[in-house]
């Protein structure tokens, strides 16, 4: 029995293989607690799990209106503008409440988030065993390898974050040095001979969704192709130049295709019989009908498709996105297209040719059975499982006894922290 | 013959057609104050491109790798085609001035 604490941003991306990771854990009787924006959090975790809740104030705004100013910037402005006016201030913000978390939750492990500074911090501070949750594998790759003063601004911006805790001896916070966590593969990343050994890539981590979505099942026709175009969660507002695009893109496909739009159905007005569009989809429930998706290059969306090897077509917008489309393409599982250049006729191109290549296919289905093979959620739970017994040993051989003590004092403070019903 | 600016302007202009595609570029004014990152969303790969369209017209003394090795955020933000212009020119100015005094 271990005690496992995850500090994730408030993303549902970055939250979402934690998810998945810490129900493994839980089924094999360990004690398992997130610290993170209950506002946010709150409502991706599992009925039951225990959220300790964390201040995550970013110079008094919410996540919600930062997104909102995010998503003006193009690439290197948005670039920017993730660490220096969201990521910085969000540690900042947390620190305290995550050494408050640890305090009460006593964890054995700590699972940081890449975009979760704070949880990183805190955990070196207290010297506890703690790896890294890389929900995308975008910060293992260069994605700016033409601006290598970029790299350099990323290692003084958290150097002066550690600085002003007293850390003495700053590091790179997404990286941790017991273990890292990536949640995806070679069949998307390329070789890893050029990674540490406690860099552990286990594929996506991919759970049951809470609250699953209600959809018109029966508005499927068997005999013609699905598309889902979805835009993520974060992105949907600015996409409706793009949305409008697709639309007018399958107008014409009406004898071949459905297509099934993640949209505010008032952003996109009125559509064909063919089109349907929902704010929320089962994605997960729909992708063994769908035969192609477009999207935006999220990380989860891109690993969803092709756990059902289904193939893309991606139109990155910013942060990692431009990386994991990159992954797509060179894996051949996908095509793709500029987000904000893309024409109708260029991106009913790109599908049909996706749709019509049973090489993209066969692409996928390679993918798929790499992630298959690298275990998700489970051999991320053996890697922590792992981790927490080397740390038990070298803890009850300084201390003695800790585990009991902190059984009890863990099941009073459950009382205390928010458990989601 | 040293091109002027305004020739460098043209010529960029062309290269930037050719990477960024004529469909997009075609609505599109480049001039010397259009911003690489907010208006032409020039990505990281194109940047490698550039360079390498910069080099193989202009020679090895323009060197658009190394130009941007140098830059801090903000410069690469706020990064124009002008920017890219007059150091091309500046690039050509050098080495006329040191194939004249060699």
């Amino acid at each position: 029995m271990s005690r496992f604490l995850f500090v994730v941003p408030p993303l549902v991306g970055h939250t979402m293989p934690t998810v998945a990771v810490g129900a493994k854990l839980a089924d094999r009787g360990h004690q398992v607690a997130w610290a993170a924006h209950a506002e946010t959090v709150g409502a991706l975790l599992p009925r039951g799990s225990r959220l300790i809740p964390v201040k995550a104030d970013v110079s008094g705004q919410t996540p919600a209106q930062l997104q909102q100013r995010w998503q003006g910037l193009q690439r290197v402005a948005a670039f920017q503008f993730l660490w220096r006016d969201f990521l910085l201030p969000l540690a900042t913000s947390m620190v305290p409440g995550v050494a408050a978390a640890v305090d009460e939750f006593r964890p054995d492990v700590l699972v940081a988030d890449q975009q979760a500074l704070a949880g990183a911090l805190v955990a070196r501070q207290r010297g506890l065993p703690w790896a890294t949750s890389a929900s995308t594998s975008s910060e293992l790759t260069d994605q700016f390898a033409t601006m290598p003063t970029l790299g350099a601004w990323i290692h003084q911006l958290q150097a002066d974050f550690q600085h002003g805790f007293g850390v003495t001896d700053p590091v790179d916070l997404r990286f941790s040095e017991h273990l890292v966590l990536v949640f995806t593969t070679e069949a998307l990343v390329g070789s890893l001979a050029a990674f540490p050994g406690h860099y552990a890539f286990v594929g996506p981590s991919i759970g049951t969704r809470t609250g699953t979505s209600a959809f018109p099942w029966e508005w499927l026709d068997p005999d013609r192709q699905h598309i889902v175009v979805s835009l993520g969660t974060v992105n949907t507002e600015a996409g409706g130049r793009f949305f409008a695009t697709a639309v007018e893109a399958v107008a014409s496909l009406t004898n071949r295709l459905q297509a099934i739009l993640v949209a505010p159905p008032d952003l996109v007005g009125v559509v064909p019989d063919h089109i349907l569009v929902r704010d929320f989809v089962p994605l997960l429930d729909l992708l063994p009908h769908l035969h192609a998706v477009i999207c935006h290059g999220g990380h989860n969306t891109v690993c969803e498709a092709l756990t059902h090897a289904v193939p893309l077509v991606v139109a990155p917008i910013r942060d990692q996105q431009p990386v994991v489309a990159r992954q797509v393409v060179d894996a051949g599982a996908g095509a793709r297209v500029h987000f904000g250049r893309v024409d109708a006729s260029g991106l009913r191109n790109a599908i049909t040719t996706v749709l019509d290549t049973p090489s993209y296919r066969a692409a996928a289905r390679r993918v798929q059975a790499s992630f298959a093979a690298a275990g998700g959620a489970d051999a991320a739970a053996d890697h922590l499982e792992k981790l927490a017994c080397t740390s038990g040993r070298r803890n009850s051989a300084e201390l003695g006894g800790r585990d009991e003590f902190f059984e009890g004092t863990g099941q009073m403070h459950g009382q205390l922290t928010g458990v989601i019903d | 013959m040293m091109p002027d600016d305004e020739q460098i302007l043209a010529e960029v202009n062309l290269m930037l057609v050719e990477i960024i595609g004529e469909d997009y570029v075609l609505g599109l004014h480049i001039g010397m104050d259009t911003y690489f990152d907010a208006d032409l969303e020039l990505e990281s790969i194109e940047f490698v491109r550039l360079a390498a369209a910069l080099t193989e017209h202009y020679g090895e003394q323009v060197n658009f790798v190394a130009f941007l090795a140098d830059r801090q955020i903000d410069e690469i933000i706020n990064l124009t085609v002008g920017d890219v212009v007059r150091h091309v020119a500046g690039c050509m100015a050098i080495s006329t001035a040191g194939a004249v005094h060699g």
